[in-house]
């Protein structure tokens, strides 16, 4: 499955310009965020069929080195930092996720070390993944009621049940 | 001149056979215990950095007899708390007080393992160890210096010289008077 590392020299406008023409609408706003980062948004539904075309690719992005997740009030939004060692890059995805339907497909079946981060974005702001082997809490306990990193969270005495 | 504090102890002139001293069992044993303290390790943030240094050669709490430190509660009879005590980690904490064998004595050492601290509002946080098990000696800080740390322990020889090793006898019942 995993190929050799090979390193491929390329600059960032023509990393840019592949990208573009090869995934299109699907990385939408592509832009060069950083010296080695390239930022994209992506639509929810289509997450999960890039992550396997993006780990395919030539240009490698076989890491998923993090999941954050991000309150910013109207809705969530799921950020995946993908890393790249042929082109020694980041990539990132933006996806957004509405509040009051905070569902996202799991990657855990494209990069294996994306479930402890799912688990920890459920956790703390709610964001449920489906086809996740085992979604618990990671962090808090099992009992805890709430998503205590969303804004909207009201620290209450009955979120804390046997305490 | 002795100070206060060892006018209690008989002195050896006191006695006339050499050798013997007649004392009370609690105030052995109150003497022995206060100053071998056996300290559990029990670190939860930053307050453990200054719980360790005490043991090291700059501060030493080897003079108060209580350098030996150990990483498990069954040989242990003082639990320095030294740290933020957060909920999924408070039955880990009752259970390790739990395994402690009696006598035992809890020291609360910071502002966090008193009452929260600086997290008090925290989502996750216990607002103070005695909450969990019972706390004899609270210290503030954040976090202590381990001078600090010493004066509480010596408070905490004070709670451990009260304690009654041996029971008080029940009052003899009084003879029923004759009528």
């Amino acid at each position: 499955m995993a190929r050799e590392v090979g390193r491929v020299e390329i600059t960032m406008e023509a990393l840019f310009a592949r990208l573009a023409a090869d995934f299109g609408d699907g990385l939408g706003d592509l832009r060069v965020q950083e010296p080695d980062t390239l930022v994209a948004a992506v639509e929810r539904g289509a997450l999960h069929a890039l992550a396997e075309r993006l780990k395919a690719h030539e240009l490698g992005y076989e890491t998923l080195n993090f999941i954050a997740a991000v309150d910013h009030g109207r809705h969530l939004e799921a950020v995946y930092h993908l890393y790249s060692w042929h082109t020694n890059t980041w990539l990132e995805l933006h996806v957004e996720v509405p509040r009051g339907k905070a569902e996202l497909d799991t990657v855990t079946d494209v990069w294996p070390g994306a479930d402890w981060h799912e688990r920890e974005a459920w956790d703390m702001m709610g964001i449920r993944f489906k086809g996740h082997p085992d979604l618990r809490r990671i962090l808090l306990k099992d009992d805890f009621i709430g998503h205590p990193l969303r804004k909207d969270y009201v620290d209450r005495a009955e979120n804390h049940p046997h305490v | 001149m002795l100070p206060d504090r060892l006018k209690q102890y008989p002195k050896l002139s006191d006695f006339s056979q050499p050798n013997v001293i007649t004392t009370t069992a609690d105030l052995v044993f109150a003497w022995a215990r206060s100053r071998s303290v056996f300290p559990f390790t029990y670190g939860l943030a930053c307050c453990a950095i200054e719980m360790l240094s005490s043991g090291f050669a700059r501060f030493d709490v080897a003079r108060y007899g209580m350098e030996v430190f150990r990483p498990t509660p069954r040989q242990c009879d003082l639990m320095i708390v030294a740290g933020t005590l957060n909920e999924k980690m408070a039955p880990v904490l009752k259970r390790l007080y739990d395994q402690m064998s009696e006598p035992k004595w809890v020291v609360s050492m910071g502002a966090c393992a008193t009452s929260g601290g600086p997290f008090y509002d925290g989502y996750n946080v216990v607002n103070g160890v005695d909450k969990v098990v019972p706390v004899d000696v609270y210290i503030p800080g954040c976090p202590p210096r381990p001078e600090a740390l010493f004066q509480g322990l010596l408070e905490l020889q004070k709670v451990i010289r009260q304690y009654k090793f041996v029971p008080e006898l029940p009052e003899p019942a009084k003879p029923a008077e004759r009528s």
